[in-house]
């Protein structure tokens, strides 16, 4: 379960309240680790708390209990050094969802690829700026060209890859997508997928890919982490899991994948899975090399 | 964008170890021609009231240009011809001094205008500071910075400037527009905040927080490109506001004393004037200044039209 150091979730909960009396547990101890340089994919239905455990990581939200070790920096402590701070906000990246409002429709593209460089202070000078801005335009795809646009004049995809750019420039250790695809169109999401392989074979950061697309998580992850109701429930390599679900949700995530037949896609059955009511001892098990699964005792 | 460019590999079967060492190494797919990329249009119409922007541009320059125009001392007494009806050496005529009112006009103005701006200037500084405090920080803090703007705009404003510029003792140009400053805030202080409180969701804005941008970097680069559109309208009305308390304040004798010339000080003299038929002492200050207000209001309504007839970014 936790065996690396690089990024540690230790026993993370996070309870969100909606009003005085009602209060939703988003997530309820959740542990994983990720080591460097690996892709790990995490997938659930919607509100399963995937976005909750990226939004942790990142710092974005602070848990009500638990904590996110990072190479050694506890994310979310109430004093962290000068050097520490710089040190997240410098090599921690996060790509989210909607890149129409993850980019701000007043900038132009320059500026929101500036706009790192500019908190940090880094590259001042005008022609070594504009040579990495275009070098990191051209990891992604898109041409000097678009520096100039505004992310209302880009499409989907552009804009989703202007995101990933201006992630990609601060050389980043880790990069934390909370659905990156999931506002795309297929043939653009295959593009993305396709990208995000490309550039962390080339760049080699750590990847904390969050999706609900299983067949793009197969592609992409190297281990894959499933989610349910605020607890993860099954964490196992990629291929291991998809060959051999332990766990009955896992096994119902697994057999709703479409299969491209229509006649073996009419007869089979999809088992449903219902969640226990009421929670008994729960317990993490390893039930095969790196595979863990959570069990009822 | 053309159909060769939107080439999608096929997901399986994956690519082995030497395929994504050596071939597939950093060939982009998908890669997007932007330069046959239609580029919208734009076509916005953009209707300004260049009639009131003439006459106040009009009325600005005469002022800065006081000098120039009516050379001299403003306030020199002729107190052989007081009160004198328009005529060839007093183009709009004296008072009931014996000052020239064209004179008093242009110098008067600039007083006038100052205080606008002045005031202006600080009650917005105030506001987005405020407004972005309030809505950028925990709950309980906007709850409680806004029932204080609440319970300040329940106030009347005439009675807190009173109030104030009785604490401030005998009012100059500077007092004056820090006393009508810090008390028109309020309500671009709600504007801004209820902007910002939308404005601090967006994903933008978490993500220039989590790449270490701090208060005044968010401030300055997506909060107030974002709105200032909707309060500038609010701004433009805010000067107007100043100029025509300040011409309260004097005309009853709670603003700049007599010998600080501005539009309302001018009037002051009014209840005098009208007893006497010396329409002019009255009406001529008061015409500039009615147009003035009117110039602004013009300004400020069409500049609220722009932003609503615009895609809101909230």
């Amino acid at each position: 379960m936790l065996n690396s150091d690089y990024v540690r979730v230790e026993h993370l909960s996070h309870r969100f309240h909606l009003t005085r009396k009602i209060a939703i547990d988003a997530l309820k101890d959740v542990s994983f680790a990720i080591d460097r340089g690996e892709i790990l994919g995490l997938v659930g239905e919607s509100g399963s708390g995937k976005s909750t455990v990226a939004r942790c990581v990142m710092g974005i939200l602070k848990p009500t209990g638990g904590r996110v070790i990072y190479d050694g920096i506890d994310v979310n402590a109430a004093k962290l050094s000068r050097d520490e701070n710089v040190r997240l906000q410098k090599e921690r990246q996060i790509i989210f969802q909607d890149s129409g409002s993850a980019l701000n429709p007043r900038m132009s593209v320059r500026r929101i690829l500036s706009e790192p460089l500019d908190i940090h202070g880094l590259s001042r000078d005008r022609e070594a700026r504009e040579k990495l801005l275009i070098q990191n335009l051209d990891f992604v795809g898109l041409d000097p060209g678009v520096l100039e646009s505004r992310p209302g004049e880009l499409s989907g995809g552009q804009r989703q890859r202007v995101s990933i750019a201006r992630a990609l420039l601060m050389k980043p250790k880790l990069i934390v997508a909370d659905e990156p695809i999931a506002s795309l169109d297929v043939s653009i999401q295959a593009q993305i997928v396709n990208l995000f392989k490309h550039l962390q074979a080339e760049h080699g950061f750590t990847f904390l890919f969050i999706a609900h697309d299983l067949a793009m998580v197969e592609f992409l992850c190297d281990r894959v982490g499933v989610m349910s109701k605020g607890r993860l429930v099954e964490l196992a390599p990629t291929r291991q899991l998809y060959d051999s679900p332990q766990h009955p949700y896992t096994k119902a995530l697994l057999a709703a994948m479409p299969i491209p037949d229509p006649r073996r896609e009419r007869s089979r059955e999809i088992p449903v899975y219902h969640a226990p009511e009421y929670v008994t001892r729960q317990e993490w098990t390893r039930v095969g090399f790196d595979h863990y699964v959570l069990m009822e005792r | 964008m053309s159909h060769e460019a939107l080439h999608v590999q096929h997901l399986h079967p994956m690519p082995t170890e030497a395929q994504l060492a050596g071939e597939l190494r950093f060939k982009v797919v998908g890669r997007l021609d932007t330069h046959d990329m239609p580029r919208p249009v734009s076509g916005r119409k953009v209707r300004l009231p260049w009639v009131s922007i003439a006459v106040l541009a009009i009325i600005a320059l005469g002022c800065l240009l006081a000098n120039i125009i009516a050379p001299g001392d403003a306030s020199y007494m002729d107190l052989a011809s007081p009160a004198k009806a328009p005529c060839a050496q007093y183009p709009f005529g004296t008072d009931m001094m014996g000052r020239s009112i064209f004179a008093m006009i242009w110098h008067g103005g600039r007083v006038s205008l100052l205080i606008g701006v002045l005031a202006t200037a600080l009650s917005t500084v105030i506001a987005v500071v405020y407004g972005t405090v309030s809505g950028a920080g925990p709950v309980w803090l906007d709850t409680l910075m806004m029932r204080v703007t609440e319970i300040f705009l329940s106030v009347p404003s005439l009675l807190i400037v009173i109030f104030l510029q009785a604490i401030l003792g005998p009012a100059n140009v500077v007092s004056i527009s820090v006393v009508l400053g810090v008390t028109s805030w309020p309500t671009i202080a709600k504007v801004v905040r209820t902007e910002v409180r939308q404005l601090r969701q967006s994903e933008y804005v978490v993500a220039s927080r989590c790449m270490g941008g701090g208060f005044m970097h968010v401030l300055i680069h997506h909060f107030a490109p974002n709105f200032l559109s909707s309060i500038m309208f609010m701004v433009v009305m805010n000067v107007r506001g100043a100029i025509a308390s300040e011409s309260t304040l004097s005309f009853m004798g709670l603003g700049l004393p007599l010998e600080i010339i501005s539009w309302g000080s001018m009037l002051s003299n009014a209840d005098r004037a009208l007893l006497t038929g010396a329409w002019w002492i009255i009406l001529i200050p008061g015409l500039f200044l009615v147009v003035t207000l009117v110039c602004m209001t013009n300004i400020g309504n069409a500049l609220r039209g722009e932003v609503n007839r615009g895609e809101r970014n909230l």
